[in-house]
């Protein structure tokens, strides 16, 4: 498109996935995005992106790039890393270059996300589509999370204002708590705060968790003791959500506080009902969970040497560079974790993905387009909620397209 | 790959009973993947002499490619490390690798299935909002013809048009669902149950327990999607999962579910978990046999079994409320998703243990129904793959259904606590015979998902084939078949996987009234968080199937 509006965009710049964007368009140029936050405003701009290929500095056909993709696959162990802005049918074709490969397969998750979910493989889950937490949650506690600054339209849109089935009063039908830990505080706005040092934290939800199953909980400190009220007001209410940040990166692998979230929010539904939601970036990165899931039965961590999925989840893309040759990353690598981009500085690298050309050192780039404004296609909600992807404008090549190519590449071992 | 698409398959003994062919042997023609009446006489030919020769299998119910799936695969990673699944080796270099265990991934499902000989399956219950993960899903699923269930019977949508009195207006609504996911039919999960778990309600325990604040019972629900479903002439019926699966005492919710709709065409679902006697919290029994009588008395009624094997499981259903309780009696991990306006899902893995009382009384009644049934046309096998064991188990009940012995040397080694009054302790003798299984795991299910052209080899079927090596050893049998052919073309050759082409989506677009939609975006509008303009799934591919004439 180059003039008019495309209503109902899906927005990738947080984990929402806001879903009622009204893009306007002038002169092949985003000019607008009506309701987006300033996050996803900036992540829209004005759509314009870069429209090259480049093997080893120089401008080159994509025939030629596929070939060197395929050729750095081929000349040892690989890792394909999926980067996020890319659509699930880009992931899902990425997933079966790695599986012919024999490569590392890994994504943004493994060093965001991942001790959420290694602590859900372990003991289950109790949550809900953010849906439910908009029609039903009567209480939300934000357990050192304040949504403003990551995911700046989730009070707005899911968790707090919105009227509902259960609440039809929207806000006002709501109690909200924040939980403060440390210096990671809740909603400014919350009605109910209670603070907690980090190093209590383990231990008040271990208490808040006793207290839920109804033990006697006689000499605890105030700070405790507090924790033990509000657990109180949870078993009380009728629908809890219990809201944390999973991909604080850097910060996000405290398994004490996840191991903590998760059983306090599986204990809470004997007496009442909770939902834990786990609150995840932009990008469609629970889209790239979702796909290898169901292709290789494991959410990152993959590795393919064998001749069949194998789970590496100690080996995260940050730490697992040693004996990989070189790296295909797929997608918007600016948009990768410090950690794993810092690691893979001296690899050989490709990049199949939106800027790709702007990654400095990058052996071969290919830019692509960026997935909900130039590839269409399915992107992922935070709670795996799958949506439709619109293509807003044209862009460079489509990223699934560029790798079904290298696949060819690979498999008919052509050489650059 | 015989060229011009043809194939004579010689030799075979055919077991087609939807054309009254019980063993003889006979040819069977293929031409452009279907079958024909002839072929010129320098046709291809593949050998079958001494091999028995079936329609390919249909699964009528599983849980193999939806959102929920992906929460148990992802629940799993034990399981996926103890089986991982290197790439077959396909003519075209193709294949792909995956894991297996109870939930294998998509390839691996799609490959293991094949290898039994079964072609076609559907998963049985898709969330509607989740319905493009679904399809996604289906698109890495080779080989097998597959379509989904959608969940409807705690769709709040629909209960409002209950509670308003808008029956009719709600079969509208029905279509419109079932157009805009891509499904094949509906699905009744637990009605109302899943409302009241999340609602704080807990449970409906009474077909005529209205959802609290309400009018709107699970009678009321069945009544207005089987209505809808067969006012809509549906290839198949509406799909039912009862009240209180799991319950001691669920028989009298069974039977009253069975009653409420006599003389409407309906589907029950994993029966076993429905056949319980005694009452809660004081002991078990076996009523498979009077749920089944009710069934054989009753033409307008099929059923699938549900059997429970021996061996890992996963149970997984939109059943929040009857995870909740596995998981607080067994302390398995647990999941629950709440899903929004719709339905839920809930994941326990699980074991059936032979040493256990209440899992031998389940392994007990499975059978019962199946041997107590008198007409096989409607009763179909299942394990309500993977609650009540893997599709894989197949083979190995097939061989409890065909042996005796075999079922008393499995109960000499189970604990029989429970099993007072069960049929199966009385002796019965009964076993399937070929033409019986070919009814109960093919024709049967064709037959009743209306399927015209799966289920058997007459002039126009899809030529969807299954040979197996004729052996005494009836699991080994079933276990791994000679030669599959789907559509045709030969997908499993001397035992191996050789070809994996894409199968066909099956589903249905019904005409409705698009006056309706005006009030469903309002709902989307005031309490979704999907715009309804984005909620439908576009392009699923393959035509839509025929409605009932």
């Amino acid at each position: 498109m180059t003039e008019g509006t495309v209503s109902h965009a899906v927005c990738l710049g947080c984990g929402c996935a806001c879903d009622d964007i009204e893009v306007t368009v002038r002169n092949g140029r985003i000019t607008g995005a009506i309701n987006a936050c300033p996050i996803g405003v900036e992540w829209y701009g004005d759509g314009t992106v870069p429209g090259k290929i480049m093997v080893r500095g120089a401008q080159a056909t994509m025939e030629k790039a596929t070939r060197a993709v395929a050729e750095l696959l081929r000349a040892g162990p690989a890792l394909i890393y999926l980067a996020p802005d890319v659509t699930t049918e880009t992931q899902r074709a990425a997933i079966e270059l790695a599986d012919r490969c024999g490569a590392r397969l890994d994504s943004v998750t493994s060093d965001t996300a991942a001790p959420g979910i290694l602590v859900g493989q372990r003991r289950g889950r109790a949550t809900a589509t953010l849906g439910e937490i908009r029609n039903r949650a009567d209480l939300l506690v934000f357990w050192a999370v304040d949504p403003a600054t990551r995911y700046p339209r989730l009070l707005a849109r899911y968790a707090v204002d919105p009227s509902g089935t259960q609440v039809p009063k929207g806000a006002s039908d709501r109690r909200v708590v924040a939980v403060d830990v440390g210096g990671a505080t809740g909603p400014r706005t919350a009605s109910t705060r209670i603070a907690l040092s980090n190093a209590n934290e383990a231990a008040a939800l271990g208490v808040m968790r006793a207290a839920v199953l109804g033990r006697e909980l006689p000499g605890l400190s105030s700070e405790l003791q507090a924790a033990v009220d509000l657990a109180r007001q949870m078993t009380k209410a009728r629908y809890v959500a219990l809201i944390h940040d999973s991909e604080l990166e850097g910060q996000g692998g405290d398994s004490q506080r996840l191991e903590g979230l998760v059983g306090l929010a599986q204990t809470l539904n004997g007496p009442t009902r909770c939902a834990l939601s786990s609150l995840r970036a932009g990008g469609n990165r629970s889209g790239a969970d979702a796909a290898m899931v169901w292709q290789t039965g494991f959410p990152f961590a993959v590795d393919f040497a064998a001749g069949a999925p194998r789970y590496r989840p100690e080996q995260p893309a940050s730490r697992a560079i040693d004996g990989v040759g070189g790296a295909l990353i797929v997608g918007a690598a600016h948009r990768a974790p410090e950690v794993v981009t810092r690691a893979l500085s001296g690899k050989r690298i490709a990049v199949i993905g939106p800027r790709a050309t702007q990654v400095a050192d990058a052996e071969v780039a290919v830019d692509t387009g960026i997935a909900g404004i130039h590839d269409a296609g399915i992107g992922y909600r935070m709670d795996d909620v799958p949506l439709p992807l619109p293509s807003i404008l044209a862009g460079p090549a489509s990223a699934a397209d560029v790798i079904r190519t290298v696949a060819t590449a690979v498999a008919t071992g052509a050489k650059s | 790959m015989p060229t011009g698409g043809r194939l004579r398959i010689v030799g075979g003994a055919v077991h087609d009973p939807a054309n009254n062919i019980d063993g003889e042997i006979r040819d069977v023609c293929i031409e452009d993947g279907r079958i024909v009446a002839s072929l010129p006489g320098g046709a291809p030919t593949l050998n079958a002499n001494g091999m028995i020769v079936m329609p390919g299998g249909v699964d009528i119910h599983a849980h193999f490619a939806s959102s929920s799936c992906n929460h148990a695969r992802r629940l799993l990673p034990e399981e996926h490390t103890a089986d991982p699944v290197p790439a077959p080796k396909l003519l075209d270099g193709a294949g792909r690798s995956g894991t297996g265990g109870t939930v294998p991934t998509t390839f691996s499902t799609a490959y293991r299935y094949a290898g039994l000989g079964y072609t076609t399956a559907f998963d049985a219950a898709v969330a509607p909002i989740m319905a493009r993960h679904t399809h996604a899903e289906l698109d890495d699923t080779p080989i097998l013809d597959a379509g989904c269930f959608v969940l409807l019977g705690n769709d709040e949508y629909l209960h409002r048009q209950i509670s308003r009195g808008e029956r009719e207006r709600a079969a509208h609504y029905v279509a419109w669902m079932l157009a805009a996911t891509g499904a094949y039919a509906v699905k009744i999960v637990n009605p109302g149950g899943i409302e009241a778990w999340k609602s704080g309600q807990r449970n409906l325990t009474d077909i005529d327990q209205a959802l609290a604040g309400t009018n709107v019972t699970p009678r009321a629900i069945l009544e207005t999607l089987t209505n809808a479903a067969n006012g809509l002439r549906l290839p198949h019926p509406v799909h039912i999962h009862c009240n209180n699966l799991g319950q001691a005492g669920n028989s009298a919710t069974t039977i009253a579910t069975m009653e409420a709709l006599t003389g409407r065409r309906a589907h029950f679902t994993h029966l076993q978990f429905h056949c319980y006697g005694g009452e809660a919290g004081k002991g078990w029994s076996s009523a498979a046999k009077s749920v089944i009588e009710h069934v054989n008395a009753h033409p307008e009624h099929t059923v699938d079994v549900g059997q429970v094997m021996f061996g890992p499981a996963t149970t997984l259903t939109a059943d929040g409320p009857v995870e909740y309780l596995l998981y607080s009696t067994s302390g398995r991990k647990w999941v629950n998703i709440d899903v929004e306006l719709e339905t839920g899902c809930g994941i326990v893995p699980y074991s059936y243990k032979e040493k256990a009382a209440v899992a031998t009384l389940q392994w007990a009644v499975g059978l019962e129904l199946f041997l107590l049934a008198r007409d096989p046309w409607r009763v179909v096998l299942s394990t309500d793959h993977p609650n009540g064991g893997s599709f894989l188990s197949y083979p190995a009940l097939i061989q409890l259904l065909m042996t005796r012995g075999a079922r008393d040397e499995q109960l000499q080694r189970a604990n029989p606590k429970l099993l007072a009054g069960s049929a199966l302790t009385d002796g019965l003798d009964r076993e399937y015979t070929l033409n019986e299984i070919a009814i109960v795991t093919r024709a049967g299910p064709a037959r009743i998902l209306g399927l015209r052209q799966k289920g058997h080899l007459g002039v126009g079927a899809d030529a969807d084939i299954t040979i197996y090596g004729r052996d005494t050893d009836i699991a080994k049998m079933f276990s791994s078949p000679r030669f599959v052919l789907k559509a045709g073309q030969l997908v499993v050759e001397e035992g191996q996987l050789r070809r994996a082409p894409q199968g066909r989506r099956l589903h249905v677009r019904p005409p409705y009234d698009e006056s309706i939609l005006r009030d469903v975006r309002k709902h989307f509008d005031d309490y979704g968080t999907v715009a309804f303009d984005n909620y439908a799934v576009r392009d699923v591919p393959g035509t839509p199937a025929a409605l009932q004439s």
